[in-house]
């Protein structure tokens, strides 16, 4: 009795354990992984689980969405591509990243890079490809900063929302009339702009850019393969000047409002720049804000519709899945789906017969979009190394604003630090 | 011929262990078989990781994990690069902020309760101290996020009270490392206290009856006897609070992320960043090399110079 007792065990013990096994290889087979660090946009991120139950239908594979946190992706996706094991089978990230500096990503079939280079905006043609080959399908048109402006606060600071600022020379004004001080000397209770100053230092630089395209700067030479000369060109000086006075001198800017996104949704910044998913933002976070949406300001030229953070939809190398996830791919990759999926989060679509739409016309930012793209082409920062390259450039930038140091000494030391991370 | 003796020696050892003649050879093995899985864990967990660090210092990684060879030029590359100083100036910064106020702090907390006869209040206090130790230090930094906003924080709301002009906090060149060392100390103060209690409770009655008989006022009795027999359990946690204190990371990547301008970078952000956000392991490698030594050299001066044996 007891030692049938004992057999009794074992043998349930094995079945449980090899239910447990064949469950989860079922399971681990039926099931495609997509990462993506969108955080902001939860919507748009569950529609790729939403469509994967359709896709199940015809192939057996749902898709489960993971999000990783924005603050430090980079480890957790390096970790996993490296790992091979425990990575996902689709992840978001940037192509010279993760095709250029690492050899992570699967090549796209011919027929769906066909189709993505026969339907994408022209500006976004080298989006998703490195060194000439499609691995990454854009996520976002837009994906360039424009101004928003709080058309209440405009009203009451007696501008005009209808007549936005050209030149910055008119912006700084208004952003000085949009400004309220604090009468006891502290932070102001309302500033002009709501400036970037937290976080990373590669994201101050993406926020600084179009001020440095504006006064004509640019970050690296054209061949991207050198900073002295162009980090800290007297063009750059002018810019890094006019965008540290903003916060030390002019004061229509405060780096004690924490974010600027929140600032603004709260109303106590009249003026962001920012791209085209910030529209959506507002609509959930902020829907009582009256905002509008102008192509940015220009200087000696126009700082044009350029994107530091080129995001793409990736599939992984490694990945026994990946001829399923191309067919995902290739069953989300229409028009339709594509309207629908931005739609849902209030983000510009991509493909180009959606770019005149219905959806696209009622937005906000539909002629800003337009007058930003017939902007001259700023430059593009495609290297294996940007986020190095950027974060180096940011800490002149940062220490601008902080008063650390003048333009020029920090933009010199910038610049050789950029220097020798390129020659590395 | 002596060290071919002393392995044949240590060779028989082993052997006894793995076979077992009598009872006092099977106590040895029960020995061993306790502090094998200690030592599997610390072997796994910690030295092949450190060997591994130390091997990797010497190589050029390229991106999908090609090396190459390039002896000591990674550590003349780090140790030249201003980043790098800087970084290792914060955190000694935040050391000598962290490290003498947690320890004196924590031994005046930890005298007070001893002096608390109900043993039921003294353990509420003693919880209440230990209760942010236990706290996420993630979560913890996120809380004081907020009581350090300028504008929304309850600390600047606080100082108005008593008229003092709001301040920028974490978001001050000057003021980011007093307040993140702050943060520190209050997570730790709860552990150390600890340490200090169960040590000021070892101390036996006598000698304060016996310093009372001489006349010996408090400070004397503090200084000529609580001190020196604490001096064991107040290097040790010297120590702990200088590795702690030098490995700072949670609080500062979830508060700063090392800013504002870099005034809070630690050695440790530093060494994160390079490693998973620009990539580069060999140049990491070389500073978690950097900070191993530079802690193991620190700690065992402070052994030496400051542990001295008290009897009375």
């Amino acid at each position: 009795m007891k030692r049938s007792g004992w057999r009794m065990l074992v043998i349930l013990a094995a079945a449980v354990f090899a239910a447990a096994l064949s469950g989860a290889s079922v399971a681990q087979q039926k099931k495609l992984v997509l990462w993506t660090h969108w955080d902001q946009n939860p919507e748009f991120n569950k529609w790729y689980a939403d469509k994967g139950k359709e896709f199940a239908k015809k192939s057996g594979y749902e898709v489960e969405v993971v999000t990783i946190p924005y603050q430090g992706y980079e480890a957790k996706y390096l970790a996993a591509l490296m790992a091979k094991s425990s990575a996902p089978d689709i992840f978001m990230g940037m192509t010279h990243h993760w095709c250029g500096q690492y050899d992570f990503c699967d090549k796209m079939p011919a027929d769906l890079a066909k189709t993505y280079d026969e339907n994408l905006p022209k500006y976004m043609a080298e989006v998703g490809k490195w060194k000439g080959v499609r691995y990454g399908i854009p996520i976002e048109h837009g994906n360039f900063q424009q101004m928003y402006i709080n058309v209440d606060m405009f009203k009451k600071a007696g501008l005009n929302p209808d007549d936005p600022p050209k030149t910055f020379d008119k912006w700084l004004a208004d952003m000085k009339k949009l400004t309220i001080a604090d009468p006891k000397g502290g932070e102001p209770t309302q500033v002009g702009f709501a400036i970037r100053s937290k976080g990373a230092p590669v994201g101050i630089t993406d926020k600084f850019l179009p001020f440095a395209h504006a006064w004509g700067a640019r970050m690296l030479s054209p061949e991207l393969d050198k900073a002295t000369g162009y980090a800290n060109s007297p063009q750059m000086v002018a810019a890094l000047t006019f965008f540290g006075d903003l916060v030390n001198k002019d004061k229509v800017a405060s780096l004690a409002f924490g974010n600027p996104e929140d600032a603004f949704g709260q109303k106590r910044a009249a003026v962001i720049f920012r791209e085209s998913w910030f529209f959506g933002w507002l609509k959930k976070n902020a829907p009582d804000v009256n905002f509008k949406v102008y192509a940015l300001p220009c200087e000696k030229v126009c700082p044009g519709a350029g994107a530091l953070f080129p995001w793409t939809d990736l599939v992984y190398k490694n990945s026994p899945n990946k001829q399923v996830a191309w067919e995902f791919m290739k069953f989300i990759s229409n028009p339709k789906d594509d309207m629908e999926h931005h739609q849902l989060q209030g983000i510009l679509p991509v493909w180009t017969p959606n770019l005149d739409s219905a959806y696209v016309k009622a937005r906000p930012d539909y002629q800003s979009t337009k007058d930003m793209l017939a902007q001259q082409v700023p430059p593009t920062y495609f290297h294996p190394k940007s986020n190095e390259l950027a974060t180096a450039f940011g800490e002149a930038v940062v220490g601008v604003l902080f008063g650390k140091g003048q333009p020029k000494p920090l933009l010199d030391e910038a610049a050789a630090k950029m220097d020798r991370i390129l020659k590395d | 011929m002596l060290r071919h003796q002393v392995f044949a020696t240590a060779m028989r050892q082993w052997f006894r262990i793995a076979f077992p003649r009598n009872y006092l050879d099977r106590r040895k093995r029960a020995g061993f078989l306790f502090v094998l899985p200690a030592l599997l864990f610390f072997g796994s967990v910690f030295l092949l990781p450190l060997a591994q660090s130390v091997t990797y210092s010497f190589y050029k990684i390229a991106p999908g994990g090609a090396k190459e060879f390039v002896g000591l030029r990674l550590y003349e590359k780090v140790l030249t690069d201003p980043t790098f100083w800087t970084a290792v100036g914060n955190t000694v910064q935040l050391l000598l902020f962290c490290v003498p106020t947690t320890v004196v702090l924590a031994l005046a907390v930890a005298l007070g309760l001893n002096r608390i006869a109900n043993l039921r209040w003294r353990n509420v206090w003693a919880s209440m101290y230990f209760l942010p130790f236990a706290t996420s230090l993630v979560a913890a930094a996120l809380i004081w996020q907020w009581i350090y906003d300028p504008i929304y924080g309850f600390l600047n709301y606080a100082l108005s009270f008593i008229g003092i002009a709001p301040k920028k906090w974490l978001q001050s060149l000057v003021e980011v490392r007093p307040a993140i060392a702050a943060v520190s100390v209050w997570v730790r103060i709860g552990f150390d206290t600890m340490i200090f209690l169960a040590a000021l409770q070892s101390i036996p009655q006598e000698y304060y009856e016996a310093a009372d008989m001489d006349g010996a006022s408090a400070v004397q009795r503090l200084r000529y006897i609580t001190l020196p027999l604490l001096n064991p359990q107040i290097i040790m946690v010297c120590i702990l609070e200088l590795i702690f204190n030098f490995k700072i990371f949670d609080q500062v990547y979830a508060t700063t992320q090392g800013g504002p301008a870099g005034e809070s970078q630690t050695i440790i952000m530093l060494l994160y960043d390079t490693a998973f956000k620009y990539f580069r392991f060999g140049d990491a490698s070389v500073m978690a090399v950097f900070v191993f030594v530079t802690l193991m050299l620190v700690t065992l001066l402070q052994w030496r110079l400051f542990r001295k044996p008290v009897e009375y």
